[in-house]
């Protein structure tokens, strides 16, 4: 483009240091600023009851147009360092593609500002901008364009775009005449070919077979270990689990929680499982309960870290009230070493709320529960939260471990107890039963593997 | 949060600000030529992909248009111009890449509306493809007619082409500013895209392309609607018309003798007057379309 890099602007307020144009122009990163910086974005929809956009409309609706304003987005602030991996999730409506849309440039924020500093990508549609009368190949050079590619910089990787998306043989068919899979997969392919610092990624990986969903899990892995920052939106918690380092949840409009990405996973199964009660929009991360310990206590009421199939455990948490409460509920869940959400229950469910405690005070509850699962490694996470399930007052995403000892007869997940017994017929009785563990599922080995 | 403030917060308001501003849009744009080189690409392949004689239409449309009103201009009702085909071709290609350079550009955003909702670049490329587009289909039919322009006018044609190129970049400065207008407005207003044929056919009648601008002023001076020439010389097109037929037919002027009122001169030089109001009309309009356009910009994504 011209511009020399030593040739420096010097920024008029006092005190700042020196930006190359480059830096200026957003093509260069500068790694002294935050990657992204958000400030009290709030962004609001009209949403017409019947959009007035003619004369004839304009005119009859002059005195009573009616709409409703609809907060998307309100009063969210963050900053995210370079080579952060970042998972924005929340419910459908949440606000999380509006804010992806915000720092994507593609809507300007109502209120607030956003920085960002290096290249953006955005992927929020796959393909968006092909044009179905073009072939393939005149496809990726427009698609290209559309997302800031060089001419040069299709050619030279143009051979890695046909190949990822397996579309060579088609290359000078109209893409109208493609499947929707190829489609998507020649968004992809061409999509990942930008090179930028920053990458925010919309839902996009749901789609397309199990295989190329691995292999697009795959370059996501690569570019988070390249050192490049994202923010990604999605559904799938367990890949933001393996993808990200943090998660900020959303909850109608309002940031409920920003932090490692294991707690705002587990917050977020909470509240998907608290959904019965709506949640009201939280005002800030309250913090009126700590937990102060918590442990898992076999039959003996002795700590155990293995039990048998189908034993007894306890969960005993005990809690430090930091300001007077009336009264609160505490949850925990259990789930399998890859993440799947086995169980969850609070104290509220069964009509048992913990209180009143004054600032200070000490509570200790222990929750029954038998271990109906088979051999394996499993997590229990602990929350307080008001007795609406509205207001996370304290959450620990890996509170306890424990693991399963193998039993005979069964495979799978749960122990379902099954006992056969032929009522009619003739039956015989065979040797010991050889014991098989269970067997992992095809999924869960491919991910140890890969981990 | 310890991140220092944005770089274009608490800066001085006022002519820093701004020339900022635009110096950054500039540069952002300047950045997306490859994005609009492409989308020229496409609208060319596009428009003529299935139809059998494809590129040759962009040729065969002013033919065939100069073929009709010369039949009906010169034999039924007569236009006093010697040599009426070269006359109006030397007009009518200047209108046409105005106007479908305009009526390609006020469905952009809205019928790109997946793009404009998912990607971000300078939406002015949009309508400015259009105008680029047509660019190219207005240059391939020159060169085509070119031939018979030289049979009628002479060598002038080619010693003058200078001045024809000089409308052409400020006819196209300004069909991008009102493309963008166009755009832009269609957005919040649809009926602008009903209204704009009935725009179109008053304001084509309203440029001096099938009739000479020295006629209308010989006809009606002093008269009772003398307010006609006011307008015909307040609408900015009739300056790029007349600009461009300068240097491609010669000018027309009035001789005031009634048996033959009109007559023309080899190609020839523009008055500056004529060159001045022209590249005037460029500027005002490159600019009120640009900004008019960046406003409402700003908000595309959600309104379409």
């Amino acid at each position: 483009m011209g511009e020399r890099p030593d040739r420096a602007v010097t920024d008029p307020r006092p005190g700042s240091e020196r930006r190359t144009l480059h830096q200026l122009a957003g093509v260069e990163p500068d790694p002294t600023r935050p990657a992204i910086v958000a400030e009290r974005l709030t962004e609001s929809f009209r949403l017409y009851h019947e959009r007035p956009t003619g004369i004839k409309e304009r005119l009859y609706r002059l005195r009573r147009s009616s709409f409703t304003d609809f907060h998307a987005l309100e009063d969210v602030s963050f900053a995210v360092e370079h080579g952060e991996s970042v998972a924005v999730i929340g419910h459908n409506g949440s606000g999380k593609s509006t804010l992806l849309k915000l720092l994507a440039r593609i809507l300007p924020p109502d209120q607030g500002t956003v920085m960002t500093n290096g290249r953006v990508a955005s992927l929020l549609e796959l393909g968006a901008g092909f044009h179905g009368d073009l072939t393939g190949r005149e496809n990726i050079y427009l698609n290209g364009a559309i997302l800031g590619l060089s001419r040069a910089a299709i050619d030279e990787r143009f051979d890695e775009i046909v190949d990822f998306a397996g579309v060579r043989h088609l290359l000078d068919t109209a893409v109208r005449t493609y499947s929707s899979g190829l489609y998507v997969r020649l968004g992809f392919a061409i999509a990942v070919t930008v090179d930028p610092d920053i990458l925010l990624v919309d839902e996009v990986l749901a789609v397309g077979d199990v295989e190329f969903q691995e292999r697009s899990f795959e370059r996501m892995r690569s570019f988070r270990d390249a050192g490049k920052t994202f923010m990604l939106v999605s559904h799938d918690l367990e890949g933001v689990r393996e993808l990200c380092d943090r998660a900020i949840v959303l909850d109608r409009g309002r940031v409920a929680f920003d932090g490692r990405v294991n707690e705002g996973v587990a917050l977020y199964r909470q509240r998907i499982a608290a959904a019965a009660t709506p949640a009201a929009p939280r005002t800030s991360d309250v913090r009126r309960v700590r937990i102060e310990e918590v442990s898992l206590l076999g039959a003996d009421n002795a700590p155990v870290a293995e039990v048998p199939p189908s034993a007894g455990v306890t969960l005993r948490v005990k809690l430090h009230a930091l300001e007077p409460v009336e009264a609160c509920s505490v949850g925990f869940t259990v789930s399998r070493a890859d993440g799947t959400h086995l169980y969850e229950a609070h104290t509220t469910w069964q009509g048992l709320g913990i209180g009143p405690l004054n600032t200070g005070d000490e509570a200790t509850v222990d929750v029954r529960f038998v271990a109906n699962l088979l051999a394996g490694r499993y997590a229990v996470a602990v929350s307080v939260t008001d007795t609406t399930g509205r207001e996370t007052w304290a959450v620990q995403a890996e509170a306890a471990r424990f693991g399963v000892q193998p039993a005979a007869g069964g495979a799978g997940l749960v122990n379902l107890a099954a006992r056969a017994s032929v009522s009619e017929g003739p039956a015989r009785r065979l040797g010991d039963a050889p014991g098989p563990g269970p067997i992992p599922l095809p999924r869960l080995q491919r991910r140890r593997n890969r981990g | 949060m310890s991140g220092r403030p944005p770089p274009d917060v608490d800066l001085p308001a006022g002519p820093t600000r701004a020339a900022r501003a635009v110096t950054s849009k500039l540069l952002e744009l300047w950045r997306a030529r490859e994005l609009l080189v492409q989308l020229v690409r496409k609208e060319l392949k596009v428009r003529y992909r299935n139809s059998a004689l494809g590129f040759l239409w962009s040729m065969l449309t002013p033919v065939l248009m100069t073929a009709v009103f010369s039949v009906v201009f010169t034999l039924i009702v007569r236009i006093p111009v010697d040599d009426f085909p070269a006359f109006f071709i030397s007009g009518y290609l200047l209108w046409q890449f105005f106007q479908n350079s305009c009526q390609g550009a006020i469905h952009s955003i809205v019928g790109n509306g997946d793009l404009v909702r998912k990607v971000y670049f300078p939406r002015e490329v949009l309508p400015l493809s259009h105008v680029f587009a047509q660019l190219i289909h207005l240059l391939l039919a020159l060169l085509v007619l070119s031939p018979y322009l030289l049979y009628t006018r002479g060598v002038g044609v080619l010693l003058y082409l200078p001045v024809t190129l000089a409308a052409i970049a400020l006819l196209t400065l300004f069909a991008s500013g009102m493309a963008m207008w166009f755009a832009g407005v269609n957005v919040i207003f649809r009926d602008l895209q009903e209204l704009f044929v009935v725009i179109f056919q008053v304001w084509f009648y309203a440029t001096p392309v099938i009739y000479p601008l020295a006629l209308v002023s010989s006809m009606l001076e002093g008269g009772r609607f003398a307010w006609i020439e006011t307008l015909l010389v307040i609408n900015p097109t009739t300056w790029f018309v007349e600009l461009f037929r300068v240097g491609l037919f010669g000018p027309v002027t009035a001789t005031g003798d009634a048996a033959r009122p009109l007559a023309d001169g080899p190609p020839g030089l523009p008055d500056l007057a004529t060159l001045g109001g022209a590249a005037a009309w460029a500027v005002a309009a490159l600019v009120f379309g640009y900004v008019v356009f960046l406003r409402r910009a700003r908000t595309f994504a959600k309104e379409v």
